[in-house]
């Protein structure tokens, strides 16, 4: 069994449009002018158990409204969602039991109590027993390092700290698929490493789906083996993580740094990005020239004394990838 | 039947726990029953005058009736601020999308809501019935148990009245307003003798805003029990509670279709 | 005198920002209209077994128009403005600018205090003749004097509500001191009219303010006379004097403590 199955999925929002004014009020009290919002449209994939899965694009893309279909918060337009073999509309309580959420800007926590006391009353709530909760917290305390948090109030955490006992409040039920609804949104640098690591362990030790939503190409970059590209309701790209960088940017970046000051006459392929006396950072399009070939070159310049490749950052990635379809669709 | 066990034990463990974090917040609770107590008294104050000056009963009450439906009335406030504090704030967790947490979890949406916050400053509210019970119908045993009787029902109707005052939010947008309202003209109503009305307020009491089932009808059965008039109690506060529960998820589901007034991106 | 056009146009601009959120009356409008109909049911059941000395059911239902439309129509936020000031840390502004704090404050709210008077009092006359018909005995050429009693009535609530916020300078929780005030007033004279008050406690009142905000404007309204009207107007205007000076002392004392605590 898939953990979900996705089979042209649509959703359209019908808002009333409402104009300023008193007369127009009237007006739209008599009838009623509707706005029709694609917000997805005509989406299919299938994800397995054990996937680490990201949905990124733009604000707006269909992102969030995708998410919500799949737990059972909103309900599609047309299409077929089956999430663990279950209908997240009229299945959604049964479900909610196997899945676990993380939503970007709201919190499973009580605000004013200690982590501890959320986990009990979501204990309660997921009907996990006691004995299996006390060891689950215990389990998840050590793997995210909660130990002294436990007891301290949540609005006396720091955002980090808070966010680590969120995803873990995620899982005390033990999920079989963790949904993350923009889980890094707003956080710092240090703060987005933790929580990827974490999720990553999640799904090495105990096999959880991961199907996160992103506008950071970073989380794609770092947790997810496969990325699904979504933008205007409609899904641009699915594949895996490694594919999208090879297909469609042959590009590489390498740095180097000198011992002693040079001056490069670069050779075909090859694009001087940014340099200073010791230090260059190049540009090499692989369809030209080889690595090997570039590398060589450069260590004949001699006196080498530092030298990285690198893929090129995946923002650039994802906005060749909206260019080329772009290109293709005019 | 196995899932009604474990929402009361839900109910209970959500009872416990804010209990124990409300605890923190000693301090202004102590101002908020003194001032509680203040307003109360003053009313108290008032009706003792009102009954010294006057011979005879205000609107076919005399001054222990009073007293028992404004006790009613406190306590059955403080229950429902126990148990169901986040009813007031229904229009909020719409608006901001934080219902959406609650949907994701396995339990009835309505009533886990509702149990996630206490107010503490309602025990106070609780409290200042019993008092006022204790000081006018002393060992009367007929009054205490219609007394008790009626803030368990009190209490749910006065939820079920703020749960589907808030609901109308899922139809027209932010209804905090309307849900404020609704809940001082409840208790404005519910501390006034029944008879001072006419007609026509007393079928909106009977109806619309069930202050007579909250406050004036228990009365009636502390001075003459009558079963049949117990039943009935019982039974349109049941339906009125069950009228409010489907009203939410009526207003749930047009959330869910996601054809709200309000953008949710 | 540039120091009093300063003042004037603190008044106009806060006239005119009562005009612009006009339409936030009308939330107090249907809480005006369901407490009088609440307490016109009410004295109506209570006149059926007695009566309070000196008022008819029609004056008792319009004394109540006038102590609602004081205290409620008219109510000043000054209180919760002084805690939010120091709380929000304006304060400092506030002391360093070239004007008194006092009456900045006070012109401030008078401007919103003018335009509830206005449209409050329309609503309590069309509310009170609706319920109860006309006063009898009620003349047109006594209005301005009963105005007269009204206006000073709400000064003198807001000054004593400004001294008791004023508190808020060295307390750090003056919450209690509004609670008990708005109990008493509402005791001694908004709710329950002095002369319904168990004789003792009519004389102790009579020596306090609070009936001089409610009871004595209200009473003028429905049974003027000159004879009330030269009796309560100067006492009015002693409690006056006394809660503006009071006032005045609050903030000298109150200013110093911040100062003591490096603003």
């Amino acid at each position: 069994m898939n953990a979900i199955y996705v089979e042209n999925l649509s959703k359209v929002y019908r808002t009333r449009i409402k104009e300023e004014g008193l007369q127009a009020s009237f007006k739209a009290l008599v009838k009623p002018v509707y706005k029709e919002v694609q917000a997805v449209n005509d989406i299919s994939f299938t994800v397995e158990q054990g996937e680490i899965l990201a949905f990124i694009g733009p604000n707006g893309a269909g992102k969030s409204t995708t998410i919500k279909m799949l737990t059972g918060i909103l309900h599609p337009t047309s299409g077929r969602v089956s999430v663990l073999g279950l209908d997240p509309v009229r299945q959604r309580r049964e479900l909610s039991y196997r899945i676990g959420t993380v939503f970007g800007q709201k919190s499973q926590l009580w605000f004013h109590l200690p982590p501890i006391d959320s986990f009990v009353l979501l204990g309660a709530i997921y009907d996990v027993d006691k004995k299996t909760l006390n060891k689950r917290i215990a389990e998840l305390t050590e793997l995210f390092e909660l130990g002294e948090l436990l007891q301290t109030p949540v609005r006396k955490l720091s955002l980090g700290q808070r966010i680590r006992c969120e995803v873990a409040a995620s899982l005390l039920h033990e999920p079989d698929i963790l949904f993350l609804d923009e889980p890094t949104i707003g956080l710092d640098v240090v703060i987005k490493q933790s929580i990827r690591q974490l999720i990553l362990r999640m799904n090495r030790e105990r096999g959880t789906t991961i199907f996160l939503t992103s506008h950071d190409t970073g989380d794609v970059e770092r947790i997810c083996k496969r990325a699904i590209i979504i933008d205007q309701g409609r899904i641009i790209l699915d594949q895996p993580v490694k594919r999208l960088k090879y297909d469609y940017l042959n590009r590489k970046i390498i740095a180097v740094r000198f011992e002693f000051p040079q001056h490069l006459e670069v050779p075909e392929g090859v694009k001087l990005e940014k340099s200073t006396d010791i230090s260059a950072r190049l540009s090499v399009d692989t369809r030209i020239c080889s690595i090997d070939g570039v590398m060589r070159w450069l260590i004949a310049q001699g006196g080498v004394a530092d030298i990285t490749v690198e893929d090129p950052p995946m923002e650039e990635v994802i906005a060749s990838i909206f260019q080329q379809k772009e290109g293709k669709s005019q | 039947m196995k899932s009604l066990k474990n929402i009361f034990r839900l109910i209970g463990l959500y009872f416990k726990v804010n209990l124990a974090s409300a605890m923190e917040y000693r301090g202004s609770f102590l101002l908020q029953a003194f001032g509680m107590a203040l307003s109360n008294g003053s009313f108290v104050f008032f009706w003792w005058i009102a009954f010294q000056q006057i011979d005879g009963t205000i609107g076919g009450y005399d001054f222990r009736d009073v007293m028992f439906i404004w006790a009613v009335t406190s306590s059955a406030y403080g229950v429902s601020n126990i148990l169901f504090a986040n009813m007031n704030a229904i229009t909020r967790l719409i608006v901001s999308g934080e219902l959406d947490t609650f949907l994701v979890q396995p339990k009835d949406t309505l009533i886990n809501l509702l149990c996630a916050r206490t107010t503490l400053s309602a025990w106070g509210d609780l409290a200042y019935g019993f008092i006022l019970m204790i000081f006018t119908h002393g060992s009367d045993a007929g009054a205490w148990g219609m007394f008790l009787i009626a803030i368990v029902i009190g209490g749910l109707l006065m939820t079920a009245v703020c749960v589907s005052a808030h609901t109308l939010t899922f139809y027209f947008g932010d209804a905090s307003l309307v849900g404020g309202m609704a809940m001082e003209f409840m208790i404005n109503f519910c501390i006034y003798p029944e008879g001072i009305y006419r007609g026509f307020v007393r079928v909106i009491m009977l109806s619309v805003i069930p202050t007579s089932f909250i406050v004036h009808i228990p009365l009636k059965l502390a001075r003459n029990f009558h079963p049949g008039w117990m039943a009935a109690l019982v039974a349109v506060s049941a339906l009125y509670c069950c009228l409010a529960y489907r009203f939410f998820y009526k207003g749930l589901r047009r959330y869910e279709s996601g054809n709200l007034l309000i953008t949710r991106l | 005198m540039k120091a009093v056009g300063k003042y004037i146009t603190v008044l106009r601009i806060s006239l005119q920002n009562a005009f612009v959120y006009r339409s936030n009356v009308l939330g107090g409008f249907v809480f005006y209209i369901m407490f009088m109909f609440v307490f016109f049911n009410l004295w109506r059941a209570i006149y059926k077994s007695g009566e309070v000395a000196g008022y008819s059911l029609v004056q008792m239902v319009w004394y109540l128009c006038m102590t609602e439309l004081i205290m409620f129509g008219c109510r000043t936020g000054v209180f919760f403005q002084m805690n939010e000031d120091v709380k929000s840390g304006s304060i400092a502004y506030q002391l360093n600018r070239p004007y008194h704090y006092v009456l900045y404050q006070f012109f401030n709210a008078l401007g919103g205090m003018i335009f509830n008077l206005l449209l409050y009092g329309l609503m309590a006359i069309v509310i009170g003749m609706i319920m109860v018909g006309p006063i009898p005995g009620f003349s047109f050429s006594t209005l301005p004097y009963s105005l007269i009693s009204i206006v000073l009535g709400m000064c003198i609530n807001f000054f004593f509500l400004m001294a008791l916020g004023l508190t808020a300078f060295r307390l750090e929780d003056n919450t209690a001191f509004y609670l008990i005030y708005q109990k008493l007033v509402f005791m001694l004279g908004m709710f329950i009219p002095v002369e319904f008050l168990p004789g003792w406690l009519q004389t102790i009142t009579r020596y306090l303010p609070f009936s001089y905000m409610t009871w004595a404007p209200a009473r003028l309204i429905v049974a003027f006379s000159w004879e009330l009207f030269w009796a309560v107007v100067p006492v009015q205007l002693l409690w006056l004097t006394v809660s503006f000076v009071l006032t005045m002392g609050m903030y000298r004392y109150g200013v110093a403590g911040i100062q003591a605590h490096g603003g």
